[in-house]
This record gives C-alpha cells, sequence and structure tokens, in this order.
C-alpha cells in the first residue's frame, strides 16, 4: 500500500468517525464502560493478589503464656524465641498492652462491663514473625510444647483458606474478563454493524466503482481504532481517578484503626500497565468489531 | 489494444428461482463504438449490463471486457475490472458525505494515483460535464440532472476505455437526459466506447446509433444507425 494511500484511509477514519457522531458516542459509551467494569475487576484481582502474597510471606504466630507465670519464667519463654534461628523479629505485648487493647477494641464505650476488672486477667504474649513462612509449623509446635506456654495462635486456616483463593482468583477472573470481553466485541460489533448498515449503499458504490475490499474496510478499522483508544482513554480517567481516591481513603483508614496487613497497590505502580491493557483492548475490540461487520457488505 | 471491447459468446443467464433471463445472446462492441441496448423491462438488458459489469456470471458461455475474460475472473481481481470501466447509473450513486469534487476524486484516490494528477484531472473531467461551479456542493443539493453529471465526470476521471451507462436518464426530465446524451455523445466522440442500457425510445430514435435490441432475453436485432422499434422507412424525430 502506498503512503498517500494509508493517508488517505487514516484522514478518512477520522472523517467517518466524527461524520457519524451518533454511531460513535454508541459504540463509544458501551466500550468505555465495558472497559471500566474490567478495569474494577482487575484492580481487585491485583490487589487480592499482591495482599496475598504480602500475607503468605509474613504469617504472624502469637504466643500466650500462661496467666500464672512470674517475670523469670516469661523471661525463659523470651529468651527462647529471641535465640530462634527462624524467628525475624518479635514484639513482647505486656499485660497492660493486652488490657487495653481488649477495652478499646472490644468494649469500646461500655468499659463499664470490665469495672472490677484489672490487666491481670490478660496474658503476657509474643508476636513473632519468621524468616521463612514454611518454617511456621515446625515453631508453632516447638512453643505448642514449651512449658509456660498456655497456647499458640497461628492463622493455619487463614492461610491455607488463602493460598486456596490464590489458586482461584486468577482462573476466576480471567474467566470473568474473557466473558466481559466476548460480551463486550459482540456489543460493539453490533454497534459498528449498524453503522455499516447505515452505509452499506456507501459501500456498494466504492465496490462498483472499482475498490477493493482493503480500500473499504481500513477507513471502517481505523474508525474502529480510534473509536477504542477514545474509550481507553475515558475508562483509563474513570477508572484512574476513583482508584486514586478510593486508595488515599482506605490507607487513611487502615493507619487510623492500626491495621497494616492490607496494603493497596499503588495507582502509579499500575498505571501503565492499565494503559496498555485498555489500548491493546480498545484496538483489538474496535479492529476487530469492524472486520467482522463490514464482511456482510462487501459482497456485490 | 483489442478492437473488440466487450465480446459476449453464446451467453445464457439462468436465475436460482428457474427465470431464464438472457438466451444464448452474442453480441460484440467494438473500439470507438456507441451502442444502444434496448428492450422492455424483463428484456435481459439488465442482466447483460450486470455481466459486463461482473454482478452476475453466465450460466453459459463466456464474456470478455477488455481482454478480460470476466466469467472466469476470480473475486478478488474484480476491482481490476471495474477500474479500466466508467460506470453511471440510473441512481447516479454519487457518495453522500463527499462533495462533488471528492467525489470525483475518489475514483481517482481508488487507483491510488498521484495527488498531483488528482488535482489535474478533477477539475478538467467537472468542466467537462459543465458542474465545475458546484465542485464543493454535496450530492443532496444538487438536481437530478447535476447528479448524473457528476456521476459521469467520476466515470470519466480514470480515462477508462468502455464507459457503461444502466439506463442513465431513467430519473431525468427531457432536458436533462437529452444533456446527459449530449455528453455521452461527446465523450465517444473522444475515442471512449460507449454502452448504455435504456428504454427511452425518443432518445434512441432520436441518435440513431448502434442499436442492440433484447427481447426476452432473446437478441432480436443488432442493427448499425437502428431505431428503437422496427419501423426504420418511417421513422420521426422526437423532441
Amino acid at each position: 500500500m502506498k503512503i498517500r494511500t494509508t493517508k488517505y484511509i487514516i484522514k478518512e477514519g477520522f472523517i467517518n468517525a466524527y461524520k457519524n457522531k451518533l454511531m460513535s458516542l454508541a459504540s463509544l459509551s458501551i466500550i468505555t464502560a465495558s472497559l471500566i467494569i474490567f478495569g474494577v475487576f482487575f484492580l481487585a484481582a491485583v490487589n487480592l493478589r499482591h495482599n496475598i502474597r504480602t500475607l503468605e510471606e509474613q504469617p504472624e504466630i502469637q504466643v500466650f503464656c500462661y496467666l500464672e507465670l512470674d517475670e523469670t519464667q516469661i523471661n525463659i519463654i523470651e529468651e527462647d524465641i529471641k535465640g530462634n534461628p527462624y524467628v525475624r523479629e518479635y514484639k513482647a505485648v505486656s499485660k497492660r498492652e493486652a488490657f487495653e487493647k481488649v477495652k478499646t477494641e472490644m468494649f469500646d464505650g461500655k468499659e463499664s462491663v470490665l469495672e472490677g476488672l484489672d490487666e491481670s486477667i490478660m496474658p503476657v504474649s509474643y508476636i513473632i514473625k519468621l524468616e521463612d513462612s514454611s518454617k511456621s509449623r515446625e515453631v508453632v509446635e516447638h512453643y505448642r510444647g514449651l512449658s509456660g506456654v498456655e497456647k499458640v495462635s497461628y492463622p493455619q486456616q487463614a492461610i491455607d483458606f488463602i493460598s486456596r483463593i490464590t489458586y482461584w482468583i486468577p482462573l476466576i477472573s480471567s474467566l470473568l474478563l474473557g466473558i466481559l470481553l466476548l460480551v463486550s466485541m459482540l456489543i460493539i460489533s453490533n454497534t459498528i454493524k449498524l453503522t455499516v448498515f447505515a452505509r452499506r449503499r456507501e459501500i456498494n458504490i466504492m465496490k462498483y466503482i472499482g475498490a477493493t475490499d482493503w480500500f473499504i474496510r481500513w477507513p471502517f478499522i481505523v474508525e474502529g481504532v480510534i473509536i477504542g483508544i477514545v474509550g481507553a482513554v475515558f475508562a483509563f480517567a474513570v477508572v484512574g481517578y476513583g482508584y486514586n481516591a478510593l486508595e488515599g481513603r482506605i490507607t487513611e483508614d487502615m493507619a487510623k484503626i492500626g491495621v497494616d496487613i492490607i496494603k493497596i497497590v499503588g495507582i502509579k505502580d499500575i498505571a501503565i500497565q492499565i494503559v496498555g491493557i485498555y489500548c491493546l483492548i480498545g484496538v483489538a475490540v474496535g479492529a476487530v468489531g469492524s472486520f467482522i461487520s463490514i464482511r456482510k457488505y462487501l459482497q456485490v | 489494444m483489442y478492437s473488440k471491447v466487450v465480446e459476449v459468446k453464446n451467453v445464457t443467464k439462468r436465475y436460482p428461482n428457474g427465470t431464464v433471463a438472457l438466451k444464448n445472446v452474442s453480441v460484440k462492441i467494438n473500439k470507438g463504438e456507441f451502442a444502444f441496448i434496448i428492450g422492455s423491462s424483463g428484456s435481459g438488458k439488465s442482466t447483460l449490463i450486470k455481466m459486463i459489469l461482473k454482478e452476475e456470471n453466465p450460466t453459459e458461455g463466456d464474456v470478455f471486457i477488455n481482454g478480460y475474460e470476466v466469467s472466469a475472473m476470480r473475486r478478488k481481481d474484480i476491482p481490476v475490472l471495474r477500474r479500466s470501466l466508467g460506470i453511471v447509473f440510473q441512481d447516479f450513486r454519487l457518495l453522500p458525505g463527499k462533495t462533488v469534487y471528492e467525489n470525483v476524486a475518489f475514483a481517482m484516490q481508488i487507483v491510488e494515483a498521484l495527488p498531483k494528477e488528482i488535482r489535474r484531472q478533477v477539475p478538467m473531467a467537472l468542466a467537462l460535464v459543465g458542474i465545475s461551479r458546484k465542485a464543493n456542493a454535496y450530492p443532496g443539493q444538487l438536481s437530478g440532472g447535476e447528479q448524473q453529471r457528476v456521476a459521469l465526470a467520476r466515470a470519466l476521471v480514470n480515462n477508462p476505455s468502455l464507459l457503461v451507462a444502466d439506463e442513465p436518464t431513467g430519473n431525468l426530465d427531457p432536458e436533462n437526459s437529452w444533456e446527459i446524451m449530449r455528453l455521452l455523445n461527446e465523450i465517444n466522440q473522444r475515442g471512449t466506447t460507449v454502452v448504455i442500457a435504456t428504454h427511452e425510445k425518443y432518445i434512441v430514435d432520436a441518435m440513431r446509433k448502434r442499436v442492440v435490441v433484447l427481447d426476452k432475453g432473446i437478441l432480436v436485432r443488432d442493427q448499425q444507425k437502428g431505431l428503437y422499434g422496427d419501423e426504420d422507412k418511417n421513422y420521426q424525430i422526437h423532441n
């Protein structure tokens, strides 16, 4: 194809997209909506995967001592933890701290229930983080067997559950994305079909004066691609802005309640990824949609 | 060059519904000729035109246009055939979203002509059919006669060796019809072969060109300087 023909085709694609404003707008809304929905799923999947990884990396083990232990006995346990090669870091939770935590977290506003009680009802405990999560079972068993330890809490079930989710999430999310893309492709190709149907006479005339199929097809494909890219930009603007706001709020809220387990992936880290995927999908859906829709009317 | 621009050899066309549109028709049209294909509706003249444009294939027989064996042509080669023809239709078939100038230029863009060539040829074609003043108008803003003149300019702009017109005056009043016929005649004088399907008796009778007469799919008469009806002895000029 000659350069001037390429130029003609691109120009024609833009002119057509503009002249058929209504149809372009219809296609544009659908592609934007689909990409937004897709984006929500995508971001949810990214965040889940990210958080699961962090959770897997740092399972917390909490070792509770018997209530009635004295300081020397407690120190023995602490020394053991300190000397354990698998332990990366540990934090002691004193009776007072534990009591305060219960008071604020469980009986907030109803402190009267705890009247007459003091910190002595709470055990001393140690929160342990491991170097290597695969050693967790070993470490848990060790402390369960240690004298003076009442119980060891370890989110075994949670971790099992998370591992199971980690396995299923990508499968389910890709299945959902696949269905979503297929549906938007169908809707878009139908919308373009309407455009093409409205212009079937035009296509017919072009055929009669000797235009090749590709000469007719290309401007439609360019038109589809333009709509796809504009849709991608709109969708990214909406998703990016919304996500950024949400991310700020969630991070802030979590900082307030002192939870740092869940981390929201920053928009900057995935913006390029999303833009890339959006443009790719927009271009593919627009091009394929045009290609499918025009086929029927080229048979003259 | 091929001396025979159109050669239809023993062509029979049977449509899937059983209608036989043409029965063993043979016609040769030489370079530089001006021929009317005439007949009432249902006579098969539209089918004959469709075969020249490769819109339909013959059931039996062969069609050669400008040396191409059209009947055996593959689908992807059809544009090559159509570019070597100028085609004019009863309903003009201009692109509604393009101006007069762009409509004519489009025929040249299809054949990937140089922009310089396009800028030179299009005004010439528009001038030839006398529509230069309306170059920036859209087809919807033009009268039927004007639209047909634009269609004629588009058919001419690539200098085809054969111009095929299917009922070119079918939607026009007599005055505009004569104008179109005058232009077609002028084009013919410049060396282009012209084939016109029509059922306008007064035009055929006045112009006294070659007539190829079809009736119910059968070639009944092929006569130089013929009349519409077989009344050669006492014809009158209709104006």
